[in-house]
């Protein structure tokens, strides 16, 4: 990342929306974020999560506004070379070895030779099962694989789309010392969940209903605005406020 | 046995396939189709009129029966025009402004010969106009007096007439059956990249569309390539194996003869399978299951099969059916693998030229709308 680019935000949303038909699936949100950090994208199903995180990555196109990555108008496919983006489904091809996923997701980033395979299986711990076929791995491997085709070229913005659902317990406290792993190197995260105990582990948090960004900020911040202890709660009463002032 | 579980299976089936709109559209729409389809070709179709040339070498008894083939003829649509020699009726056929030649001999001394000349690329089409040449010539012979019923002899321009029904037909077979399994084959894996959530993935890279539809081309024809040698291989080839003990001695291979460089065939094939390829990213498009990938055979595959002289010949196809035979790809397959296989062309040919290019122009077309159905905004 250039120094220019680490001056400014390294995601911007402005005035970012997005309709299907009479449904805002994202309604007028704006934001910065800056670099470094772990930012958590939170509301239940159906929110409007994976649509937003599909609008930042310029794989859909808003119905207004516009969205930015490291200071560069999305859509951009030269920006993409920038930007790992780990899918809500496992998105890896099963009849291929996990090795030779991520050396073919390597290669659509344009990255070349076996280092950065070899580390980015490392990094998932999966370095042990490089030449298994992706189909006969477990449920949780597949998950570590897919974050390992996300992270091969090394992105300075990556973006998880519910990175840990359906995965256990053990596998998700590994999960989230990797995101702190590389946000302490530089990379700017973006978690959606719907798991309200993840949200802590973020450093700043965005509640996602309807659409609609509700409520952003450290976790302390937010229930201090709600005037609850539990993050959950901070949800429901910060989404029946808006409701209510709708 | 559970009534209850029987009627949750029941119903599970019914409210399953009811929701599966395009499922239930093509499931009564593609058997109305090809079957209409295929009734009007059966009652519409049939022997189309002849257009003959006429060598009279028989003289006066020469004028007597061309004037009587020339009724016969015209009385079911077709023409007759007589030429001085069988030079010019080969040119004509040649110019494909005649569909038929007939050579009566200088000498009907006894029993006349007459010759019968047709195209002979493809076998079944010139049965059917040998059969009304003949049925004619019968006729016109029995009402001229002092010359005995003639022999009718049978000849091709290209080829010679063969008994063997694989001679025609396996151009034909070799590729529809490329192109069926090319088309079934990316179709299915792309559908697959579609919806297993890789190609929303490969969209998230810097990754292009044409890149994406030139690399998955260069995949299958890889497999086409193999496909189509082994295909050619079978048709073509024929090994004896000696008898081994018990085992009698067989032969493997179809043995179909080739006038032709089999590696001009390959060429065509080839080009037809670039089509099939991007044909099946296209289609892709428009299925959510691999249900309706194999669905689509019916509605794309059939017509194609019925048209394109695979089993009938395209000219015993009705008239307003023509057009749709025109942009056909397999027609200009099945067109040029007879060029290749029957006449024995090169690419000096000018209709083995135009099937390339047009299956050239196919996989170009094709290869472009399929790019255009990859947008980033996938899901």
């Amino acid at each position: 990342m250039s120094s220019e680019r680490a001056a400014g935000p390294a995601i911007r949303a402005v005035d970012l929306a997005k309709r299907f038909g009479e449904l805002s699936a994202v309604d007028d949100v704006s934001f910065d974020l800056a670099p470094s950090r772990i930012y958590g994208l939170l509301g239940p199903n159906g929110s409007g999560k994976t649509t937003l995180i599909r609008l930042l990555t310029g794989l859909a196109q808003p119905t207004a506004g516009h969205a930015e990555v490291l200071g560069v108008p999305m859509p951009s496919r030269a920006n993409l070379a920038h930007i790992g983006y780990m899918t809500q489904s496992d998105g890896i091809y099963p009849a291929l070895s996990a090795w030779e996923n991520v050396r073919f997701f390597a290669a659509a980033y344009g990255v070349r030779g076996a280092e950065p395979v070899r580390q980015a299986l490392d990094v998932v711990q999966l370095g042990e099962r490089a030449n298994s076929i992706s189909g006969t791995l477990s449920g949780g491997q597949r998950r570590r694989l897919s974050l390992a085709c996300a992270l091969v070229h090394r992105p300075p913005v990556l973006f998880l789309d519910e990175p840990t659902v359906g995965i256990d317990p053990l596998l998700r406290v590994q999960f989230w010392g990797y995101f702190r792993e590389l946000a302490a190197n530089g990379t700017t995260i973006i978690v959606s969940s719907h798991v309200m105990d993840e949200a802590d582990r973020c450093d700043e948090l965005m509640f996602v209903r309807s659409g609609r960004v509700i409520a952003s900020g450290s976790g302390d911040a937010i229930r201090d605005q709600a005037g609850t202890a539990d993050l959950e709660q901070a949800f429901l009463r910060l989404g029946e406020s808006t409701e209510a002032n709708r | 046995m559970s009534p209850l579980r029987l009627g949750a299976l029941f119903r599970r089936v019914v409210a399953e396939i009811r929701r599966d709109r395009p499922s239930l559209a093509l499931l009564f729409i593609a058997p109305v189709l090809v079957t209409g389809l295929l009734t009007f070709i059966l009652r519409e179709g049939g022997a189309p009129a002849v257009d003959a040339v006429l060598v009279n070498g028989m003289g006066a008894a020469g004028t007597a029966i061309t004037s009587t083939l020339r009724s016969a003829f015209e009385a079911d649509g077709g023409s007759l025009r007589e030429v001085a020699n069988e030079a010019t009726a080969s040119q004509a056929l040649r110019d494909d402004t005649a569909s038929v030649a007939v050579v009566l001999p200088s000498a009907p001394a006894g029993q006349p010969t007459i010759r019968v000349i047709t195209y002979g690329l493809d076998l079944s089409g010139d049965a059917n106009q040998l059969a009304a040449v003949q049925r004619a010539l019968i006729g016109s012979f029995a009402g001229v007096g002092g010359v005995a019923l003639p022999r009718i002899e049978h000849d091709t321009l290209f080829g010679t007439p063969s008994d063997d029904p694989m001679a025609s037909f396996a151009p034909a077979m070799v590729g529809f059956f490329t192109y069926f399994f090319v088309y079934l084959l990316t179709g299915v894996s792309f559908l697959r990249e579609r919806t297993g959530g890789t190609l929303e993935r490969l969209m998230a890279t810097p990754v292009t569309r044409a890149e994406i539809v030139i690399g998955y081309t260069l995949g299958f024809v890889l497999f086409a390539v193999l496909q189509v040698a082994v295909l050619l291989a079978w048709v073509l080839g024929e090994v004896t194996v000696p008898a081994i003990g018990p085992l009698p001695e067989f032969s493997l291979g179809l043995g179909v003869a080739t006038a032709g460089s089999p590696l001009l065939a390959f060429a065509v094939v080839l080009m037809l399978a670039l089509g099939a390829v991007s044909l099946g990213i296209f289609l892709s498009t428009f299925a959510r299951t691999e249900l309706q990938i194999i669905q689509f055979i019916p509605l794309v595959l059939v017509p194609q099969f019925l048209l394109s002289g695979v089993i009938f010949p395209v000219s015993s196809l009705p008239e307003v059916i023509q057009p749709f035979v025109k942009i056909m790809p397999l027609n200009y397959a099945v067109d040029g693998l007879r060029q290749v296989f029957v006449r024995g062309a090169d690419l000096t040919v000018s209709e083995l030229q135009v099937d390339l290019l047009v299956l050239a122009g196919v996989a170009v077309f094709f290869a472009t709308i399929a790019s255009l159905t990859i947008r980033r905004d996938v899901a």
